[in-house]
């Protein structure tokens, strides 16, 4: 048995955290600090803000800004409703929940490449979608859900796989968040006749708020890393900015341009998240 | 104690890694980096070497601009651990500007007859930079039920020939053909982010309209191939945009007509042999464009294992591996002795397309320009410019101009002339 002295003791505990310091420093740290750097040098190596410059003149940034807010702005909203709606139905424990609830999970074990192939081959031109209707004599021909000059199609199909792809993870939040609530606060409610709407209203939401602010915050920042179901199912047809990262830093190799996008999307997040935190803010509540 | 036992631990470790470093070739290539190509690297091409010679080989696939960041930070830091490179022409040409490369025209590789054009390329300004490896191309695959809706005045026989009537405007005319008999448009292009649309682009049809990849960008022949695709786009399967490789299209004959890379069509070829023709690209005013690409193999400078990377070379370019390749990843070979052993089938399919195009006479050959980190700017020019035009109705005199300025500065700030 190896023994210690007093002194080694002492650093031990410091000795212990030092691989994962190394590690944070080397693999979070230092990229961190070189993205900021490549970001703000020009390629003459110019300390500034050229780069910036050389982006916002570029309308593929405006459209990938856009196309990622519109994304945000049309996935989130509808995944917490239904993840709400979902929560609340499950939460009613019926016979058989557990069965939905395993069910209503099953793409949380789905990476989004998976997801993607996926819903392309339920939507392609001689997908399962296309088949069906052709084979019951609804369509003729094939509809052509994405591809050319069909972004606005492929958008929405987009939004559908996100849907179902992420919306267990907003559902497993507020269902735990569900299931802690006393059920003294609904008997309380009775007695003073409250109504089912009243009672989610005063009781239910309130209490879920901490829970729903934190979903909302994982999948507003989630939204913008959103990037292989787009790829792989628009290519660059609807640019968005995790997108831009890619392509900028694997097929231009800028890597200044792609670290300025990088940039900007962690720039928005943080704002995002302060937006949320202040805006969203609990008041204290005991559970 | 604590401190004898983390420096003993740390003592082993560096031998471990000592040894591992000693023992071992490292193959590093941007090459059969897709997983069932690398499967094929490393149970077929390196196994079977390293049970001939005794040597072992560890097969690195990387990407591009990895390859380029690493045998450059190895040769700086004069800590070289890769003793083989399998490149592009283009990728070894600008590692070659940086002096990464040994000269090798002092090897033997005994009965190998290259091909010339590929041997001429390999040497740069006097230096013999690498070995010619495999080389590629990229032809039009045909669903041979396609050939039912040719227009009146052509023939398959124009078409596998590539005869003087196999145009673009005889393409136009098959693609409408197709559109109305499968009520929706039968000609793909891969289109996607990793697909290869672009080379089609820069070294197919502006060939074939121009002259020149880059030098009559935004010439009055290139307005006219501009139009041209214009008039072509309702009759390219609008999924083309997502897809990467031809051969699931072809096979599940979403597309009837595909253009891409010989080793992104194979797989369509070899499944249903006796439905797919392999055949020529159509030509254009100026001839018939395409491109030839060359794979070579270099050893980096102070490389750890020289002696056995040339032994590995020669294997790689002997006869029977170069038909196994072929077979598997559809790289074509690049001596002569190899031509009379590929055996009949789906590779004669293939070998017998890219031998009809490289054959026709009116052949205007390009070069994937080496433009090294900017390449990725070079082809964005092009898929950028058919984007605006094509799909989003852009003025086409303005487009090019402007993106033909952008062109001519990347040549010009590479130091490459305009091809």
């Amino acid at each position: 048995m190896i023994s210690f002295s007093r002194r080694e003791k002492n650093w031990i505990p410091y000795l212990l955290f030092l691989p994962a310091l190394i590690y944070l420093a080397g693999f979070i740290g230092y990229p961190l600090v070189k993205t900021l750097q490549l970001a703000f040098t020009s390629e003459e190596g110019k300390v500034g803000i050229e780069n910036f410059i050389t982006l916002t003149r570029d309308s593929t940034f405006w459209k990938a800004l856009k196309n990622t807010l519109y994304l945000l702005i049309a996935i989130v909203p509808l995944q917490v409703i239904l993840a709400f709606l979902l929560a609340l139905f499950v939460n009613g424990r019926f016979k058989g929940y557990m069965t939905v609830l395993y069910i209503i999970c099953i793409p949380l074990a789905l990476s989004d490449v998976s997801a993607a192939l996926m819903s392309y081959n339920i939507f392609t031109s001689h997908g399962f979608l296309n088949k069906l209707l052709m084979k019951f004599g609804f369509i003729d021909a094939p509809i052509y859900f994405f591809g050319l000059g069909l972004s606005s199609r492929a958008f929405w199909v987009i939004v559908l796989t996100e849907l179902w792809r992420a919306t267990p993870l907003v559902f497993i939040i507020l269902l735990a968040s569900l299931q802690v609530i006393s059920k003294d606060y609904f008997e309380a409610a009775d007695v003073f006749g409250f109504s089912s709407w009243q009672k989610f209203i005063h009781i239910t939401l309130p209490l879920t708020m901490p829970s729903l602010q934190s979903a909302l915050l994982i999948r507003t920042l989630f939204a913008f890393q959103i990037f292989a179901v787009v790829w792989l199912l628009s290519g660059r047809d609807i640019p968005i900015l995790a997108g831009e990262v890619y392509y900028q830093q694997a097929e231009l190799i800028n890597f200044r341009l792609a670290a300025t996008y990088g940039f900007i999307i962690a720039l928005i997040c943080i704002l995002l998240s302060w937006v949320y935190l202040t805006f969203l803010k609990t008041k204290h509540l005991e559970v | 104690m604590l401190k004898r036992f983390i420096v003993v631990l740390i003592i082993c470790m560096l031998l471990t890694s000592a040894a591992f470093a000693a023992e071992v070739l490292n193959f590093a290539s941007t090459q059969m980096v897709p997983a069932a190509e690398q499967i094929f690297a490393k149970s077929v091409l390196i196994k079977g070497f390293s049970d001939e010679s005794g040597i072992k080989v560890e097969f690195i696939p990387m990407e591009d601009p990895d390859m380029f960041t690493r045998v450059s930070a190895e040769v700086a830091a004069q800590k070289v651990t890769i003793s083989l490179v399998g490149d592009l022409h283009g990728g070894l040409d600008l590692m070659n500007t940086k002096a990464l490369f040994d000269d090798l025209s002092g090897i033997s590789l005994p009965n190998r007859t290259f091909i010339k054009a590929l041997e001429d390329y390999s040497v740069m300004a006097g230096k013999k930079v690498y070995v010619p490896w495999m080389q590629a191309t990229y032809v039009m695959a045909v669903n041979k039920k396609a050939f039912q809706y040719l227009p009146a005045d052509l023939k398959v026989e124009d078409v596998t020939g590539a005869s003087e009537k196999w145009t673009y405007d005889a393409l136009l005319n098959w693609s409408k053909n197709l559109n109305e008999a499968f009520k929706g448009p039968k000609l793909g292009f891969p289109m996607g982010p990793k697909g290869l649309w672009h080379r089609f682009l820069h070294g197919y049809i502006y060939p074939s309209f121009t002259g020149y990849q880059a030098a009559s960008f935004d010439s009055e022949q290139a307005v006219k191939l501009w139009e041209y695709l214009k008039e072509l786009r309702p009759y390219m399967h609008p999924s083309s945009s997502v897809w990467e490789s031809m051969d699931e299209p072809l096979l599940k004959e979403e597309v009837l007509i595909a253009w891409d890379h010989t080793a992104r069509v194979k797989n369509a070829v070899i499944e249903k042999p006796a439905d797919f023709a392999i055949v020529p690209a159509p030509r254009g005013p100026q001839g018939r464009g395409y491109i030839t690409v060359a794979v070579g193999l270099a050893i980096p400078v102070e490389a750890p294992q020289k002696d056995n990377a040339v032994k590995l070379i020669d294997y790689l370019t002997s006869p029977d591996i170069q038909v196994k390749m072929l077979e598997n990843i559809g790289f074509f070979p690049t001596i002569k002795e190899a031509e009379g052993v590929i055996p009949e089938g789906p590779l004669k399919i293939l070998a017998t397309g890219v031998l009809a195009q490289s054959g026709s006479p009116d052949s205007v050959i390009a070069m994937i320009p080496s433009l090294g980190a900017k390449g990725g700017e070079f082809s964005a020019a092009y898929r950028d410019t058919f984007t605006k035009i094509v799909i989003e109705g852009a003025d086409i005199g303005t487009t090019i101009t402007t993106a033909g300025d952008k062109l001519r500065a990347i040549f010009k700030e590479v130091g490459v002339p305009l091809l």
